[in-house]
């Protein structure tokens, strides 16, 4: 009787094909099942996953905050100026130190020459050479002046008064008048 | 239109979106779940899977082509979650193949969501017996109920070597069931 059993199930193993629900067929031929009511709740649980993606995704949008907004055709004017005015400043300031620093080496050189010239020259020689330099440069400077101003003084006399009388006419006819 | 076309459809529209996956969660959660726990073995892996199965086909909907059908590309998204899964879990625990072969039997009978008489745990150790190939072949038609054109796109083997590999399968279950 056993036996019987046994080849009619043999027969049908395997050839019964796909009957009655999927996980009554696994239950069937595997002995696997799942929790009372597992479905239902496994489907919950991934609509909220899925919503909390979502919310997530969502929040990582917001996240990316415009700082400013410029139309896309003058960005990269824009960008090209600002480049342009960085490069001028920093080329013109290191232009600039580049000459001050000429100038300062050739004024050093020059004077530590100087200095170093007047050790090796004789005190007399320097003392005729400042006496020369006073008579020449000062003295005489001094005198050419005076006289420059005296001459002017004396030339101021000489104007005509008539001269003066019409030149306060025209002023005074000017200012009132027109 | 087919419903997959349908479902396809709604899925790519942002404000039927969230509709149509609840449609998709009744259509093929329950199938996904048992391709998936075939392969993971017990219940709270196969819940873990499912999970990311459907959040991974809910974000990647978008960029589904439709070159192969809706049914297929979900059956082969579950399945790459599956070898992920046993992949990051085996390089845990084991260093063999045999270990794993031998230690996912253990955990399956040990599982609290499997009572199997004798003749159950038999196939089932037969069944893990089988090359990686065969196991998922057999699984997949004789347990998933899909066609062999199907099982080829999901798995990216020829239909004749599928069709080698299930009827090898079978006749050694049905020699070896009743010993």
């Amino acid at each position: 009787m056993e036996e019987i059993t046994k080849n009619n199930y043999k027969k049908s193993f395997l050839k019964e094909g796909f009957k009655g629900g999927i996980s009554k067929h696994h239950k069937k031929y595997l002995g696997t099942n799942v929790p009372e009511g597992y479905f239902v709740k496994s489907k919950i649980s991934i609509l909220e996953k899925t919503n909390k993606e979502i919310k997530i995704e969502s929040s990582k949008g917001t996240k990316k905050q415009l700082v400013f907004w410029i139309q896309p055709h003058f960005k990269y004017i824009a960008a090209a100026s600002l480049v342009f005015i960085l490069s001028l400043t920093v080329w013109l300031q290191n232009k600039n130190l580049d000459v001050l620093k000429e100038n300062d080496i050739e004024l050093f050189s020059f004077s530590d020459d100087v200095l170093i010239n007047s050790l090796w020259i004789d005190d007399a020689d320097l003392e005729s050479f400042a006496e020369v330099i006073i008579i020449n440069e000062i003295l005489i400077k001094a005198t050419i002046f005076e006289q420059k101003i005296d001459d002017l003084f004396l030339n101021s006399l000489f104007v005509e008064d008539s001269l003066i009388d019409n030149y306060t006419n025209d002023g005074f006819i000017e200012t009132f008048i027109l | 239109m087919s419903i997959d076309a349908e479902l396809v459809k709604k899925l790519k529209d942002s404000s039927l979106k969230d509709t149509a996956f609840s449609e998709l969660l009744d259509v093929y959660q329950e199938r996904l779940y048992w391709h998936i726990r075939k392969i993971v073995t017990t219940h709270e892996n196969a819940d873990d899977v499912l999970q990311n199965t459907f959040i991974r086909i809910y974000k990647s909907i978008h960029s589904f082509q439709e070159k192969s059908s809706l049914h297929t590309w979900m059956y082969r998204i579950a399945y790459n979650e599956s070898i992920r899964f046993i992949d990051k879990n085996n390089k845990k625990n084991f260093d063999h193949i045999e270990e794993v072969s031998d230690s996912n039997l253990e955990v399956l009978f040990e599982d609290d969501y499997f009572d199997g008489d004798e003749i159950q745990k038999k196939l089932t150790k037969i069944i893990s017996l089988f090359t990686e190939k065969q196991k998922r072949v057999f699984q997949m038609k004789y347990f998933d109920n899909l066609s062999f054109r199907k099982i080829s796109e999901i798995l990216e083997i020829s239909e004749s070597t599928l069709k080698s590999s299930y009827y090898t399968a079978v006749k050694i279950i049905e020699e070896k069931i009743f010993l």
